[in-house]
């Protein structure tokens, strides 16, 4: 084999592997990118005074539905993914040190938590939430009762603590949307709170930034690993990223 | 033929050939590089390990940062020989475009070979010794410790731990782990989902969180200090954020955080 051959040769070589390896690369990323566009907090005028130190203020919604049809129909979300259970985005994007307030929609019923941390408030200002106007610490998670835990869902968020960034812990359970056997049972008041829950809180945000990740802990999967198949372990739908900038 | 012929066709002895082997450029060369290898490993393990490894704060992660000493020094001499074989033939490779015909075959030297099994024969079996010394003195403190342990249960779930506090102490839950020093903890860990596996770096123990199958681990925290709570066993989308911290506070500091955690001092 000739000088130039066998340069080509190498040559080729090189590019081969460069391109597989450069291929599973993007293949790998591609498949752990979140589906959902990010939704950023929108500021809101005015500041808010908590022990002694004053906050900036902004506020963000979301909506958590069986599927996408109820985002449809109840929140006009158009959802472009499985017919899983989700919550409306989940890449959240927030102002650091600052007191953003959450609104959260839910339409969807429950069944049960696999451990009852998850039924009480944490990490929210005051630790507690305002489910239809009525502040609250927990919502009632009795395993031992029939239909005792009325637990939707739960947004927890947590992160890694880092030299760069602070540990941050938030859980919220979210009431569930009562079912009979023809389906959900319309809230009190459908009007203010469309047919499902509606559920405000605040939080503070870490004053160093960071990326975080919030969840969901009540195993709403199909029967897959626990009920932790399906929607509980594909990105974008009980699970996203909460970016803290 | 001569007296004094007869005399210089005398068999070397074992260590005469052994001193003239070393004497060879290429056999002098490896070992002066073996040494300088074996040392590199030895100053690494005594000077940059303890450094490199997390704070012990308590025996079991003394233990285990021991152990890496130990056993790195141990296994030394081997590495330091291995690279300087592979150092040898890259530095005596053949360079230019003809390779030279093959050289002559050569059956392995008995003397080396065996000097090579011997040594490295020892150091295994005093680092299998020293582990299972090691290993028994850590099983003897646990059951010790365990008689008056505070028992805390810890619940591995995709992708949060949680750890709940003894009835004595009002048996409230918490998202971090914060335990009073210079006391025995019985961790009880038990999965709400899929397997996970509960790692308190400082305190030097790794067990598996398993479903409906509860796994034990006893500690005493001996130090004051910062703890990472993390997950070792791949479990799902956010395995890597399965993380969270926790301190060993003094008693006092302790028995504040359990009130404000709802609970109360034992």
């Amino acid at each position: 084999m000739s000088a130039s051959k066998r340069s080509a040769s190498a040559i080729l070589a090189v590019v081969l592997g460069v391109s597989v390896v450069a291929g599973v690369g993007f293949t790998l990323r591609s498949a752990s990118q979140d589906p959902s566009p990010k939704l950023a907090a929108s500021a809101v005028d005015g500041t808010i005074d908590i022990n002694g130190k004053t906050y900036k203020k902004a506020a963000i919604t979301l909506g958590v539905y069986p599927g996408p049809a109820e985002a449809l129909k109840y929140d006009g979300v158009h959802i472009n993914k499985n017919d899983w259970v989700q919550y409306s985005v989940s890449h959240i994007v927030l102002p650091k040190n600052t007191y953003v307030t959450f609104t959260i929609h839910g339409y969807d019923g429950g069944e049960t938590l696999n451990n009852t941390y998850f039924d009480k408030v944490v990490g929210t200002v005051g630790n507690v939430v305002n489910y239809d106007g009525v502040d609250q610490s927990s919502v009632p998670c009795d395993l031992a009762v029939d239909n005792g835990c009325k637990v939707q869902h739960t947004f927890t968020i947590h992160g890694l603590p880092t030299r760069s960034q602070k540990s941050w812990f938030v859980n919220v359970p979210l009431l569930k949307v009562e079912e009979d056997d023809n389906g959900f049972v319309p809230t009190t008041n459908a009007e203010t709170h469309n047919a499902g829950h509606t559920m405000t809180f605040s939080v503070l945000t870490p004053d160093t930034g960071g990326e975080y990740v919030w969840n969901c802990q009540f195993p709403c999967g199909d029967g897959t690993y626990g009920k932790f198949g399906a929607a509980m372990s594909a990105y974008g739908y009980m699970s996203g990223k909460v970016t803290v900038a | 033929m001569s007296e004094h012929e007869q005399f210089d066709k005398v068999e070397p002895t074992p260590g005469e050939r052994f001193s003239k082997f070393l004497k060879r450029k290429d056999v002098s060369s490896t070992v002066a590089w073996a040494f300088f290898y074996t040392l590199v490993f030895v100053l690494v393990a005594l000077y940059l390990y303890p450094r490199w490894m997390p704070k012990g704060l308590s025996n079991e992660m003394r233990s285990t940062t021991r152990l890496m000493v130990i056993f790195t020094i141990i296994s030394a001499p081997v590495c330091g020989f291995v690279l300087s074989m592979a150092t040898h033939s890259f530095l005596r490779r053949h360079k230019g475009d003809t390779p030279p015909a093959d050289g002559p075959g050569f059956s392995a030297n008995r003397l080396g070979v065996a000097t090579f099994s011997v040594m490295a024969s020892i150091l295994t079996l005093t680092a299998v010794i020293y582990g299972l010394v090691e290993m028994n003195t850590a099983a003897e403190a646990s059951v010790r410790e365990a008689k008056d342990a505070m028992v805390v249960k810890v619940v591995g779930n995709q992708w949060v731990w949680t750890f709940e506090y003894p009835e004595s102490m009002g048996g409230f839950k918490s998202e971090v782990l914060n335990l009073p020093l210079n006391k025995a903890v019985v961790f009880d860990i038990v999965s709400a989902d899929v397997n996970h596996s509960f790692w308190p770096v400082q305190l030097g123990v790794k067990v598996d969180a398993n479903r409906l199958a509860h796994t034990t681990v006893t500690t005493k925290p001996i130090k004051l200090g910062e703890i990472d709570v993390k997950c070792a066993e791949l479990c799902g989308l956010y395995h890597a954020y399965m993380e969270t911290t926790g301190a060993v506070m003094t008693t006092d500091d302790f028995n504040k955080w359990v009130i404000t955690q709802g609970g109360h001092t034992a």
